[in-house]
Protein backbone atom coordinates (compact mmCIF):
# COMPACT_ATOMS: atom_id res chain seq x y z
CA UNK A 1 0.00 0.00 0.00
CA UNK A 2 1.27 3.42 -0.87
CA UNK A 3 -0.22 6.83 -0.14
CA UNK A 4 1.49 9.78 -1.76
CA UNK A 5 1.67 13.18 -0.16
CA UNK A 6 3.21 16.36 -1.41
CA UNK A 7 5.33 19.31 -0.41
CA UNK A 8 2.69 21.98 -0.24
CA UNK A 9 3.44 25.64 -0.75
CA UNK A 10 1.37 27.10 2.06
CA UNK A 11 -0.23 30.51 1.90
CA UNK A 12 2.15 31.91 4.51
CA UNK A 13 5.14 31.02 2.36
CA UNK A 14 6.11 27.82 4.15
CA UNK A 15 6.64 24.57 2.24
CA UNK A 16 5.35 21.68 4.31
CA UNK A 17 4.74 17.91 3.96
CA UNK A 18 1.03 17.17 3.64
CA UNK A 19 -1.35 14.48 2.49
CA UNK A 20 -4.80 15.07 1.13
CA UNK A 21 -7.58 13.15 2.81
CA UNK A 22 -11.13 13.33 4.01
CA UNK A 23 -12.84 13.09 7.35
CA UNK A 24 -16.36 11.92 8.11
CA UNK A 25 -18.16 14.72 9.91
CA UNK A 26 -20.79 14.46 12.58
CA UNK A 27 -23.14 15.65 9.84
CA UNK A 28 -22.57 12.39 7.95
CA UNK A 29 -20.72 14.15 5.14
CA UNK A 30 -17.15 13.55 4.01
CA UNK A 31 -15.05 16.71 4.22
CA UNK A 32 -11.87 17.14 2.24
CA UNK A 33 -8.87 18.30 4.22
CA UNK A 34 -5.13 18.76 4.15
CA UNK A 35 -3.15 16.97 6.86
CA UNK A 36 0.30 18.04 7.92
CA UNK A 37 2.53 14.94 8.13
CA UNK A 38 4.01 15.30 11.61
CA UNK A 39 6.20 12.58 13.07
CA UNK A 40 6.53 14.64 16.26
CA UNK A 41 2.82 14.47 17.00
CA UNK A 42 1.63 11.61 19.22
CA UNK A 43 -1.84 11.80 17.77
CA UNK A 44 -3.76 12.92 14.72
CA UNK A 45 -5.45 16.23 15.52
CA UNK A 46 -8.22 18.03 13.69
CA UNK A 47 -7.96 21.79 13.59
CA UNK A 48 -10.65 23.86 15.28
CA UNK A 49 -11.95 24.82 11.84
CA UNK A 50 -12.38 21.19 10.80
CA UNK A 51 -13.98 20.39 14.14
CA UNK A 52 -16.54 23.14 13.74
CA UNK A 53 -17.11 22.54 10.03
CA UNK A 54 -17.65 18.81 10.61
CA UNK A 55 -20.16 19.50 13.37
CA UNK A 56 -18.66 16.75 15.49
CA UNK A 57 -20.12 15.72 18.80
CA UNK A 58 -17.26 15.20 21.25
CA UNK A 59 -17.12 11.91 23.12
CA UNK A 60 -14.88 13.49 25.73
CA UNK A 61 -14.31 17.13 26.43
CA UNK A 62 -11.53 17.16 29.00
CA UNK A 63 -8.61 16.30 26.76
CA UNK A 64 -5.65 18.60 26.50
CA UNK A 65 -2.75 18.47 24.10
CA UNK A 66 0.53 20.27 24.38
CA UNK A 67 2.90 21.73 21.88
CA UNK A 68 5.66 24.27 21.98
CA UNK A 69 3.24 26.98 23.04
CA UNK A 70 1.86 25.04 25.98
CA UNK A 71 -1.39 23.28 26.69
CA UNK A 72 -4.30 23.56 24.27
CA UNK A 73 -7.90 22.68 24.97
CA UNK A 74 -9.14 19.84 22.83
CA UNK A 75 -11.82 17.20 22.67
CA UNK A 76 -11.99 13.61 21.47
CA UNK A 77 -14.23 12.67 18.57
CA UNK A 78 -15.21 9.30 17.14
CA UNK A 79 -14.78 9.51 13.39
CA UNK A 80 -13.13 8.13 10.28
CA UNK A 81 -10.33 9.43 8.11
CA UNK A 82 -9.75 8.25 4.56
CA UNK A 83 -6.66 8.48 2.41
CA UNK A 84 -6.35 7.69 -1.26
CA UNK A 85 -3.85 5.00 -2.19
CA UNK A 86 -1.65 5.33 -5.23
CA UNK A 87 -3.57 2.48 -6.91
CA UNK A 88 -6.80 4.48 -6.65
CA UNK A 89 -8.23 2.48 -3.75
CA UNK A 90 -9.04 3.98 -0.38
CA UNK A 91 -7.78 3.18 3.09
CA UNK A 92 -9.88 4.14 6.07
CA UNK A 93 -8.86 4.79 9.68
CA UNK A 94 -11.54 4.48 12.30
CA UNK A 95 -11.29 5.48 15.92
CA UNK A 96 -11.00 8.33 18.34
CA UNK A 97 -9.14 11.46 17.25
CA UNK A 98 -8.29 14.68 19.00
CA UNK A 99 -9.73 17.97 17.79
CA UNK A 100 -8.59 21.42 18.83
CA UNK A 101 -11.20 23.84 20.01
CA UNK A 102 -8.94 26.88 19.97
CA UNK A 103 -8.89 28.44 16.47
CA UNK A 104 -5.47 29.94 17.11
CA UNK A 105 -3.84 26.61 18.00
CA UNK A 106 -3.54 25.01 14.55
CA UNK A 107 -3.78 26.40 11.04
CA UNK A 108 -3.95 22.90 9.58
CA UNK A 109 -5.00 19.45 10.81
CA UNK A 110 -2.22 17.01 11.68
CA UNK A 111 -1.55 13.42 10.73
CA UNK A 112 0.22 12.02 13.78
CA UNK A 113 1.88 8.81 14.87
CA UNK A 114 -1.33 7.04 15.88
CA UNK A 115 -1.67 6.49 12.12
CA UNK A 116 1.89 6.99 10.87
CA UNK A 117 3.29 4.27 13.16
CA UNK A 118 1.41 1.67 11.10
CA UNK A 119 3.60 2.47 8.10
CA UNK A 120 7.01 3.29 6.78
CA UNK A 121 7.26 6.97 5.97
CA UNK A 122 9.42 8.67 3.39
CA UNK A 123 9.86 12.43 3.66
CA UNK A 124 12.41 13.66 1.16
CA UNK A 125 12.43 17.33 0.29
CA UNK A 126 15.28 17.01 -2.19
CA UNK A 127 13.44 14.34 -4.16
CA UNK A 128 10.09 16.15 -3.77
CA UNK A 129 8.70 12.98 -2.19
CA UNK A 130 6.22 12.17 0.56
CA UNK A 131 5.20 8.51 0.65
CA UNK A 132 3.41 6.43 3.27
CA UNK A 133 4.22 2.77 2.69
CA UNK A 134 2.55 -0.36 4.03
CA UNK A 135 1.72 -3.91 3.01
CA UNK A 136 4.03 -5.15 0.28
CA UNK A 137 5.70 -1.80 -0.32
CA UNK A 138 9.23 -1.42 0.97
CA UNK A 139 11.96 1.15 0.68
CA UNK A 140 15.67 0.61 0.32
CA UNK A 141 18.56 2.98 0.89
CA UNK A 142 21.25 2.97 -1.73
CA UNK A 143 24.53 4.78 -1.92
CA UNK A 144 24.73 6.76 -5.13
CA UNK A 145 27.81 7.29 -7.26
CA UNK A 146 30.40 9.44 -5.56
CA UNK B 1 5.32 19.78 15.52
CA UNK B 2 5.43 18.05 18.84
CA UNK B 3 2.03 17.18 20.16
CA UNK B 4 1.82 15.32 23.41
CA UNK B 5 -1.31 14.16 25.07
CA UNK B 6 -1.63 15.22 28.64
CA UNK B 7 -4.14 12.52 29.41
CA UNK B 8 -2.99 8.95 29.86
CA UNK B 9 -2.39 7.15 26.59
CA UNK B 10 -4.70 4.26 27.47
CA UNK B 11 -7.65 6.62 27.29
CA UNK B 12 -7.18 6.57 23.53
CA UNK B 13 -8.35 3.35 21.94
CA UNK B 14 -6.24 2.10 19.02
CA UNK B 15 -6.99 3.28 15.53
CA UNK B 16 -8.42 0.62 13.23
CA UNK B 17 -7.35 0.48 9.60
CA UNK B 18 -9.78 -0.83 6.98
CA UNK B 19 -9.52 -1.08 3.22
CA UNK B 20 -12.49 0.42 1.42
CA UNK B 21 -13.86 -2.11 -1.04
CA UNK B 22 -17.26 -0.70 -2.02
CA UNK B 23 -16.81 0.45 -5.66
CA UNK B 24 -19.56 3.06 -5.35
CA UNK B 25 -17.91 4.54 -2.28
CA UNK B 26 -14.54 4.58 -4.01
CA UNK B 27 -16.00 6.24 -7.11
CA UNK B 28 -17.72 8.88 -5.01
CA UNK B 29 -14.51 9.57 -3.08
CA UNK B 30 -12.60 9.81 -6.35
CA UNK B 31 -15.09 12.36 -7.68
CA UNK B 32 -14.70 14.51 -4.57
CA UNK B 33 -10.92 14.11 -4.70
CA UNK B 34 -10.72 15.36 -8.28
CA UNK B 35 -12.69 18.45 -7.30
CA UNK B 36 -10.53 18.87 -4.21
CA UNK B 37 -7.37 18.62 -6.29
CA UNK B 38 -8.64 21.29 -8.66
CA UNK B 39 -9.43 23.61 -5.75
CA UNK B 40 -6.12 22.94 -4.01
CA UNK B 41 -4.17 23.48 -7.22
CA UNK B 42 -6.05 26.72 -7.78
CA UNK B 43 -5.04 27.96 -4.33
CA UNK B 44 -1.43 27.05 -5.02
CA UNK B 45 -1.42 29.48 -7.91
CA UNK B 46 -3.41 32.25 -6.20
CA UNK B 47 -1.62 32.73 -2.88
CA UNK B 48 -1.10 36.41 -3.39
CA UNK B 49 -4.77 36.99 -4.10
CA UNK B 50 -5.88 35.09 -0.98
CA UNK B 51 -3.17 35.70 1.62
CA UNK B 52 -3.63 39.44 1.77
CA UNK B 53 -3.02 41.45 4.94
CA UNK B 54 -6.75 41.92 5.49
CA UNK B 55 -7.42 38.18 5.18
CA UNK B 56 -4.80 37.01 7.64
CA UNK B 57 -6.23 35.24 10.68
CA UNK B 58 -9.48 34.53 8.83
CA UNK B 59 -10.99 31.34 7.40
CA UNK B 60 -10.89 30.65 3.68
CA UNK B 61 -13.03 28.13 1.83
CA UNK B 62 -11.98 27.19 -1.68
CA UNK B 63 -14.82 25.96 -3.87
CA UNK B 64 -15.24 26.07 -7.62
CA UNK B 65 -11.72 27.45 -7.87
CA UNK B 66 -12.82 30.53 -5.98
CA UNK B 67 -11.92 31.79 -2.50
CA UNK B 68 -14.49 32.74 0.12
CA UNK B 69 -13.10 34.45 3.20
CA UNK B 70 -14.71 35.23 6.53
CA UNK B 71 -14.50 34.96 10.29
CA UNK B 72 -16.70 31.91 10.81
CA UNK B 73 -16.10 28.60 9.09
CA UNK B 74 -19.77 27.64 8.83
CA UNK B 75 -20.73 30.98 7.35
CA UNK B 76 -17.86 30.83 4.85
CA UNK B 77 -18.71 27.28 3.81
CA UNK B 78 -22.38 28.22 3.42
CA UNK B 79 -21.47 31.03 1.03
CA UNK B 80 -19.11 28.79 -0.92
CA UNK B 81 -21.69 25.99 -1.16
CA UNK B 82 -24.38 28.42 -2.29
CA UNK B 83 -22.11 29.67 -5.07
CA UNK B 84 -20.88 26.20 -6.10
CA UNK B 85 -23.46 23.62 -5.00
CA UNK B 86 -22.03 20.92 -7.28
CA UNK B 87 -18.53 21.18 -5.89
CA UNK B 88 -18.11 18.64 -3.08
CA UNK B 89 -14.33 19.05 -3.17
CA UNK B 90 -14.35 22.30 -1.25
CA UNK B 91 -12.03 22.70 1.69
CA UNK B 92 -11.26 25.23 4.37
CA UNK B 93 -8.18 26.45 6.11
CA UNK B 94 -7.22 29.20 8.47
CA UNK B 95 -4.98 31.83 6.98
CA UNK B 96 -2.03 32.26 9.32
CA UNK B 97 -1.97 35.59 11.09
CA UNK B 98 1.73 36.01 10.45
CA UNK B 99 4.46 34.55 8.34
CA UNK B 100 6.34 32.60 10.96
CA UNK B 101 8.41 29.56 11.58
CA UNK B 102 6.07 26.81 12.77
CA UNK B 103 7.41 24.09 15.02
CA UNK B 104 4.30 24.10 16.33
CA UNK B 105 1.74 25.51 17.55
CA UNK B 106 -0.58 26.86 20.21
Amino acid sequence: MRVDGEWLHCVDGGIRPVVRGEVLGGDGQWHELLLLVDTGADRTVLSAGEFRQGQFVPVETDRRISGVGGLVESVAVDTQLRLKRSDGQQVLFRGQFAACTDPDALDMSILGRDILDMFALLIDRRADLIAILGGQHRCTIQQGPS
Amino acid sequence: MVIQLKSTEDRWPPIEMVEVTDPNEIAEAQRRREQFDRNSDWLQSHFDDVYTPENRGKIVCIAGREAFVGEDVLEVVARARAAHPDDDGYFTMRLARDKKVIVYAS
